[in-house]
């Protein structure tokens, strides 16, 4: 009987981590010895990182959003369905309408959902850029801006691509000076603990490009409520602020699937080993991407550098041998400091990052990655 | 309860422990493990604003230890 590999999640970890399975098994797949398959409730592949883009009108919504299916390896089976459960001691998933989908090795790469209704008065009165719909309706409110007091601001605990507040205030700058309506406005940003970033490294140049583009700092800034009709948003620490137009980071959860499994930790993240990427106490599942509780960004690249990990383990144990393979930490994330600039960092688990100074040359890097994803990363043709 | 944040740049330490406060009942004891040297000034500091209280930091191999309770929801 065939061996059978199964990834949850078609998002960037889950595809690009299925592709490469299949291609590191090309032999056992093609001899019919192994199986992969992978599960996705809608069969529709976001590119995530282009919502940002959308926002600012650099890419279509429709450049965004591919079929599964079209990026997956014909030979691997894509099973449309919405996860319920895992049973991780029947060695099972149950699909909501109660079909099962049994593993040998289970890949869990389901991502992160957002919660904006965590924060009293978010839905109403914030907008955000971290699903297609919203990012769309942040793109026709600030083409209908004519100036104002904007507040960036994030809301919660953890979210994913950590640099991307910074990004989009940067941009918003870039964005309303090339409308002539910079003189107009003001940009207000906030983050929850005493400085625009983690890590100094990264913090401090940023402050300072903060400073130049006329960017006023509120930290640290724990948001404790929005309200709409007053258009204020309120920190734990006492601060209101008024806004015209707010834009927020919405807190962060794991899948619900994941808490119903009993497989992850009270925000719904899977306990995994940082560097085997073993879910811990179970010797036939791996996670990546999101999903996990490893204290790095959540990112499409940290997914992508995952996946040449959890690959190596998993066809280790799919033949039977010890998986070996560890992940260092590795990430490595554009920060875009305006509409035609970037910087970058890059680090690992050992070495944290120092960000160049930004040029149009990461930007046009990040350009050419943002065009060749899908098979670079999707489809791993590279 | 131990946060193990060692190689932690993105978000960063302080941003995990932010993170683990927001969850965790009032009384609970955390101890943050962090790399960044960054962390001796953030986190009293932070903790500080935050009313949280810190217990202790110990110099390990490469990384430092704080003791941490939180005070309030």
């Amino acid at each position: 009987m065939a061996k059978r590999v199964v990834v949850v999640g078609g998002g960037i970890g889950g595809t690009t981590v299925a592709n490469r399975i299949r291609r590191a098994l090309e032999s056992e797949v093609a001899g019919g010895q192994v199986q992969i398959q992978l599960v996705d409730r809608e069969g529709i592949h976001a590119y995530q990182p282009g919502y940002l883009m959308v926002v600012f009108e650099k890419m279509r919504p429709e450049e965004t959003r591919r079929d599964e299916s079209q990026l997956l390896h014909r030979s691997i089976q894509l099973v449309k369905g919405e996860v319920e459960k895992i049973d991780s001691t029947a060695n099972q998933i149950v699909l909501k309408g109660g079909k099962l989908v049994p593993y040998d090795v289970l890949v869990i790469a389901s991502g992160s959902v957002i919660h904006p209704e965590l924060i009293p008065g978010f839905p109403e009165g914030a907008h955000s850029f971290y699903d297609l719909s919203n990012a769309i309706k942040l793109r026709s409110a600030l083409h209908a801006f004519q100036g104002g007091r904007i507040v960036v601001s994030v809301a919660g605990m953890p979210y994913k691509c950590p640099v991307a507040p910074l990004e989009v205030t940067f941009m918003l700058d870039d964005y309303l000076r090339s409308r002539g309506l910079r003189e107009k406005s003001e940009i207000h940003y906030t983050y929850p603990i005493p400085k625009v970033f983690g890590i100094d490294t990264v913090a401090q140049p940023m402050q300072r490009l903060m400073g130049e583009r006329g960017v006023s700092v509120h930290v640290p800034f724990n948001v404790d409520k929005i309200d709409p009709a007053a258009k204020t948003i309120s920190a734990v620490e006492g601060e209101a602020l008024p806004y015209d137009l707010l834009i927020a980071i919405p807190p962060h959860r794991g899948a619900d699937f994941v808490g119903a499994s009993g497989l992850g930790d009270k925000g719904n993240w899977i306990p995994t080993d940082k560097f085997s990427l073993r879910a811990e106490g179970k010797e036939n599942v791996f996670v990546l991407g999101d999903a996990t509780n490893i204290p790095i960004s959540k990112a499409g690249s940290t997914a992508d550098y995952e996946a040449e990990v959890v690959t190596q383990n998993v066809a280790a144990l799919a033949r039977g041998e010890s998986p070996t393979a560890r992940y260092e930490g590795r990430v490595y994330c554009w920060i875009m400091t305006g509409l035609a600039q970037a910087t970058y960092i890059k680090f690992d688990y050992l070495h944290p990052p120092h960000p160049p100074t930004p040029s149009f040359a990461h930007y046009w890097n990040k350009v050419i990655y943002n065009r060749t994803y899908w098979d670079l990363t999707a489809r791993a043709l590279f | 309860m131990v946060v193990d944040a060692r190689g932690s740049w993105c978000p960063g330490p302080l941003m995990e422990l932010v993170r683990v406060i927001q969850e965790e009942p009032v009384g609970t004891e955390f101890e943050l493990w962090s790399s960044d040297e960054g962390s001796r000034n953030d986190v009293p500091l932070w903790l500080e604003k935050a009313g949280h209280e810190l217990l202790g930091m110990t110099r390990e191999e490469g990384y430092d230890r704080y003791t941490i309770r939180k005070k309030h929801g």
